[in-house]
């Protein structure tokens, strides 16, 4: 029999997870990343992972798990996949712990839970403050292990560039770009999958990596590969705004009693401790007398957005409110806070215990992404399967707390099998593609690379980059509104006329991060599109899309998937039903959440 | 206000691995709690050097920029860092910026730390499973083996304690400290105690644990704050027990 | 598991047996010498009694060579061997650990000329009959003098430190609080070595007997 050949590209959870599954079906696999798997953004992840296991012997359900996360995705995501995510987790935990995850343990020896939100439940296994750091290090270490038995090749700081697709429409391998040697080669293969992570790049700074531009999934969708619910974006209400990073600062600030507010004239430029309280506006105990400061997420991202947007009270004028928890003695906030505290200053060396700390609402999963089938993980172009954060299959509208990491297992475990048994029942594999297949995409990629380092344009990568992020979380993040959404389609693409007159500071051959980033910012640029596109056709309110001006779930006539596609080099929106199969609609009431 | 407060960075630069370093000296203006990624991005924003001339951004590693990846250790001001994590107000001006020294270097701030994963490979830096069908729960672990072995395996192969470490230079070739504790950590599993005896083995190959000589820069260095003195002691007593072992019985 | 898989390979056999003679037998000759030697603090007979007992043990030729001179040359040649292949950087990392590192690595090497002085001096020129005449002779040059001084105390030095490095390098003290303690132990026996040396060649060199009333 012929030995087939997999790419993966991407090594987060649900690379490194699809990896595992291909090398032991014992099929040789190459696996792509740009940084070295090791370093992927799934280490940022600090909360846990999703399972009903039941251990607290609360009467918990893989059935209810499934029942929240539909109900937490408003209903948008397809269910007989979620369902077989949500009886797979138990096993999934199982297998993580099999491998040597440090999970809390409890007395027992057993595993630890914890309870999120959006569930009565304790579903979560965790590991200390750093539980998908040490999910991908178990399979990172799994991946080694078949890397050091010859079942797995890693390519690392090597960025995709393309797919190779044939005249029949089939993928045969990829194009990719050594991030050192900056070679442009095209590798064969049957099928390739692709975990390529989020897409927080595109709204200039998130709670993401540096590596999340999506520029992998924007590339395969200008290949014709569709991009599907492109407009659903999570944003976290509380991060510390950074200049080069929103980092996350826990919901359990507010938990122990944080306040929020900003000074009544924006304008005042005293330290925030020396504002009296009479002279500060704590605008959530104002306009949610009932809940306060601990409104559910969604509710308090829109109303902070509100207070730096539409009111223009940020402190200083800058998109930031204070969270404060200077007035919780000491003692209490080191017992309970301490860790998270911590990283605020560590970050700002302020002291949050002394100064209020500034927080501000930021971007930090994309629920939407590459358009995957209902079994297998495979999209619409044959030989291409796509797992992770880089699809779109398991969470909606909106995505449930340590819901991610399970769904990038499952997915990642999914894409494996299916790519292996679509390679095996090939006809003709990779090695009949006509070598002039290769070396086309190979030409047209290298080509696009000339065009960028040879003119000498005028305009500022970073610069184009900085105005898409700032319009972008402006306009396309928590509140959404129609006039504004246009406006924001026209600056994208008037940042995409300038990326045309881009000019590099760097020509170099040699280890060129300018040229790459360059490459990945045209890619942004369209990806962009879509979301806002997406968003702006959706008139209704689901989940983590909000428009004031239909406030409403309209499941008449938007409960379904939009799915983008690249037509003659043009976005155009389609759409499709949702699975409702198991659980009937019912209304999702964020006000009876807490 | 007062004349605009600037921050000076020079940077030991290099175009390619083999080619002579020289350095570059940058004037940006400062904002409150500046990192030294944000320097560096301000730096690729306007690649202009203090005395005006234009020249190249700067490679360098980052992805997490919140110290969890390892992607960014570089020396600052002569001392093992991680860039995302040093802020400018905390550092002596002019902030002097170095790659690592005893990896290749890349480019610029920018080296190759292969050498530490493929240690992890010569150790066997995994528990050895079965496969990844169902075969059940794992084994159950005392909360207080967990306790211990969880900071152990937070090490995010930042390579701080081999760039700190005396014994690890270009005439020898010490696996350094990371990796040994990552041996204990795997060796503490119920599971990976299973196969102890290989990884320690490994650990008595040229450049093991034997070349540790307790100068214990590695341990002050790290900045995941691994107790990585009690790993390496307890890995040398666990090597040479099953050395002596070995020695005496075969 | 086979036979071989868990034989430990030469270079970790001969760097453990370096660590090894340090303390057995290096250490605990420099213990014993130290010892014999502060007979001097008694007095002169005294001392020349005890060296005499030294020098005539049975088997003392083989004695000497497989007990002292050979684990000496072999520790001394190999902690050269290890030196080099160490780059020390107390310059960047002036942390305490680190400069014990480096010192480990200077007073062994003034141990090493040192002995090898004492040993020509005392053993080859005296045809290994030294008297308490003999080293209060040599103590009249004060280089010699001051010679003397310097190789007791980095002697002391080195096997102070060298007995908290043995200890955390064979996970004797393998937490943080033991290696203190270990740490603690080094201090005491570097310090009280450097003493009781200082103390010895002071004996010699202004023909001070503090304990002299046992024998008057
Ligand atoms: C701060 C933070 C906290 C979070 N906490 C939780 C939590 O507690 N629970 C939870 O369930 N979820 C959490 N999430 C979400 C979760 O971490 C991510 O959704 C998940 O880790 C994504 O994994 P992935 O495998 O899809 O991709 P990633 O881990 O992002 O990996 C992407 C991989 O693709 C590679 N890659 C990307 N582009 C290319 C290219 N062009 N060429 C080659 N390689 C490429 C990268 O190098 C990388 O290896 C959190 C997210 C953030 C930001
Ligand atoms: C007075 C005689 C000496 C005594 C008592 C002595 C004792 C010791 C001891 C106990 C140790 C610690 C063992 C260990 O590191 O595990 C040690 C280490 C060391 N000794 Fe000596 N030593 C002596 C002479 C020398 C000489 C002559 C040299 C040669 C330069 C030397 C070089 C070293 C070095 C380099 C180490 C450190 C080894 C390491 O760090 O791994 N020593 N010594
Ligand atoms: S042990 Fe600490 S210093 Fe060494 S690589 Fe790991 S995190 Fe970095
Ligand atoms: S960028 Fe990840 S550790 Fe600094």
């Amino acid at each position: 029999m012929r030995q087939p050949r997999i790419i993966v590209v991407g090594g987060g959870l649900a690379g490194l997870m699809a990896t595992i599954r291909v090398a032991e079906a014992g099929v040789p696999v190459d696996l792509f990343s740009i940084v070295p798997v090791k370093r992927s953004h799934s280490v940022c992840a600090q909360g846990g992972i999703n399972a009903a296991k039941n251990q607290k012997g609360e009467g918990d359900t893989t059935w209810k798990h499934f029942d929240d996360t539909i109900y937490g995705g408003d209903f948008l995501a397809n269910q007989s996949l979620v369902k077989r995510m949500c009886e797979a987790a138990p096993g999934i935990i199982d297998l993580l712990d099999r491998m040597g995850v440090m999970f809390n343990r409890t007395p027992e020896g057993l595993l630890d839970y914890r309870r999120f939100g959006g569930t009565l439940y304790h579903r979560t296994a965790f590991a200390g403050a750093t539980t998908g750091q040490q999910l991908l290090y178990a399979l990172d270490e799994q991946v080694r292990r078949h890397e050091a038995e010859d079942r797995v090749k890693k390519y690392e700081g090597q960025t995709f560039l393309s797919a190779v697709i044939d005249e029949g429409g089939v993928c045969r391998g990829i194009c990719a770009m050594d991030l050192r040697s900056m070679e442009v080669k095209t590798y064969p293969a049957d099928a390739v999958i692709f975990c390529t992570g989020g897409i927080g790049a595109i709204f200039g700074r998130s709670t993401n990596s540096v590596v999340c531009t999506g520029s992998a999934q924007s590339a395969l969708f200008q290949q014709g590969v569709d991009y599907a619910n492109g407009e659903f974006i999570q944003v976290h209400p509380t991060a510390i705004p950074g200049e080069d990073k929103l980092r996350l600062m826990s919901e359990s600030a507010r938990g122990e009693g944080g306040r929020v507010w900003v000074p009544k004239n924006p304008a005042d430029t005293r330290a925030a401790q020396s504002i009296p309280d009479g002279e500060r506006f704590y605008f959530l105990e104002e306009w949610y007398p009932k809940y306060g400061n601990l409104v559910p997420r969604d509710i308090a991202t829109r109303a902070i957005h509100r207070i730096v947007y539409q009111e223009k009270l940020g402190i200083r004028g800058q998109a930031a409110v204070y969270l404060d928890v200077t007035h919780i003695p000491k003692e209490t906030l080191d017992r309970k806070l301490e860790g998270i505290l911590e990283i605020y200053e560590k970050f700002l060396g302020v002291d949050p215990r002394v100064e209020p700390m500034k927080v501000f609402p930021a971007m930090h999963y994309t629920m939407g992404g590459i358009w995957v089938n209902a079994e297998d993980q495979a999209t619409n172009v044959s030989g291409i399967y796509a797992a992770g954060e880089c699809e779109y299959q398991y969470h909606g509208a909106n995505r449930l707390g340590a819901n991610s990491l399970v769904s990038c297992i499952f997915g990642g475990g999914l894409a494996g099998p299916a790519a292996v048994k679509y390679a095996r029942n090939l006809e003709k594999g990779a090695e009949s593609t006509s070598a002039s297949v290769y070396e086309n995409e190979r030409k047209r990629q290298e080509e696009k690379n000339q065009a960028l380092i040879l003119p000498d344009g005028t305009e500022n990568p970073v610069a184009i980059w900085r105005e898409l992020g700032e319009v972008m979380t402006e306009h396309v993040t928590v509140t959404r509104i129609n006039k504004d959404l246009e406006a924001a389609d026209v600056k994208i693409r008037e940042l995409q006329e300038r990326y045309g007159r881009i000019n590099l500071s760097d020509r170099t051959k040699w280890s060129n991060q300018t040229l790459n980033f360059a490459r990945e910012l045209g890619n942004m640029l369209i990806l962009a599109r879509v979301i806002t596109l997406g968003a702006l056709q959706r008139d209704e309110s689901r989940g983590a899309h909000y428009k004031p001006d239909f406030p409403e779930r309209d499941d008449a006539n938007w409960l379904k998937t939009t799915r983008a596609k690249w037509l003659n080099g043009e976005i155009h929106l389609s759409y499709e039903a949702v699975d409702i199969s198991q659980i009937p609609l019912r209304a999702r009431r964020y006000d009876a959440a807490k | 206000m007062a004349e605009a407060k600037q921050v000076i960075v020079r940077i030991k630069r290099q175009a390619g691995p083999k080619v002579a370093p020289y350095w570059e000296e940058f004037a940006l203006p400062w904002r409150p709690a500046m990192n030294v990624i944000i320097c560096l991005r301000d730096i690729a924003e306007n690649p202009v050097t203090r005395d005006g001339k234009k020249t190249t951004p700067i490679s360098y590693d980052s992805n997490c920029l919140e110290e969890v990846c390892g992607s960014c250790a570089m020396l600052i001001n002569g001392r093992a860092r991680m860039a995302c994590s040093a802020l400018v107000d905390k550092l002596e001006q002019p902030i002097r910026l170095e790659p690592f020294s005893k990896f290749p270097v890349v480019r610029d701030l920018a080296v190759d730390r292969q050498f530490m994963f493929e240690s992890l490979k010569r150790v066997n830096g995994w528990i050895p499973i079965d496969g990844t069908y169902d075969l059940g729960e794992g084994p159950r672990m005392a909360p207080e083996i967990q306790e211990k072995a969880y900071p152990l395996s937070r090490c995010i192969s930042c390579g701080s304690c081999l760039e700190v470490c005396p014994q690890v230079n270009d005439n020898n070739q010490f696996i350094g400290a990371a990796i040994v504790s990552q041996v204990r950590l795997f060796n503490m599993h119920p599971t990976g105690a299973m196969h102890a005896k290989e990884r320690i083995q490994a650990l008595m190959e040229p450049g093991g644990i034997q070349d540790c000589a307790n100068a214990q820069n590695c341990v002050k260095a790290c900045p995941k704050d691994i107790p990585l003195t009690e790993s390496l002691a307890e890995m040398n007593r666990q090597a040479w027990k099953q050395a002596l072992v070995g020695w005496l019985i075969g | 598991m086979s036979a071989t898989a868990t034989r430990p390979e030469t270079d970790y056999l001969l760097r453990k047996l370096h660590s090894l003679t340090g303390i057995i037998p290096v250490g605990a000759f420099l213990v014993e010498h130290f010892w014999s030697n502060s007979y001097a603090l008694v007095s002169q007979a005294q001392y020349d009694a005890k060296s005499q007992e030294l020098q005539t043990i049975p088997f003392r030729i083989f004695v000497e060579w497989a007990f002292i001179f050979l684990p000496m040359l072999y520790h001394g040649g190999y902690g050269i061997y290890i030196w080099l292949r160490g780059k020390a950087n107390v310059s960047a990392y002036p942390w305490v650990g680190n400069w014990l590192y480096t010192t480990q690595r200077y007073t062994g090497l003034i141990a090493f000329a040192y002995i090898g002085w004492h040993l020509y001096t005392e053993r080859w020129l005296t045809h290994g009959r030294s008297t308490y005449a003999d080293v209060e002779n040599l103590l009249r040059n004060p280089y010699a003098l001051a010679f003397m001084f310097v190789g007791v105390v980095a002697s002391s030095f080195h096997l102070g430190v060298g007995i908290w490095n043995f200890l955390c390098k064979w996970g004797l003290a393998a937490t943080v609080k033991a290696q203190r303690a270990a740490g603690a132990l080094g201090a005491v026996v570097g310090f009280t070595f450097s003493l009781v040396g200082v103390l010895i060649v002071c004996s010699f060199w202004l023909n001070w007997h503090p304990f002299d009333f046992y024998v008057k």
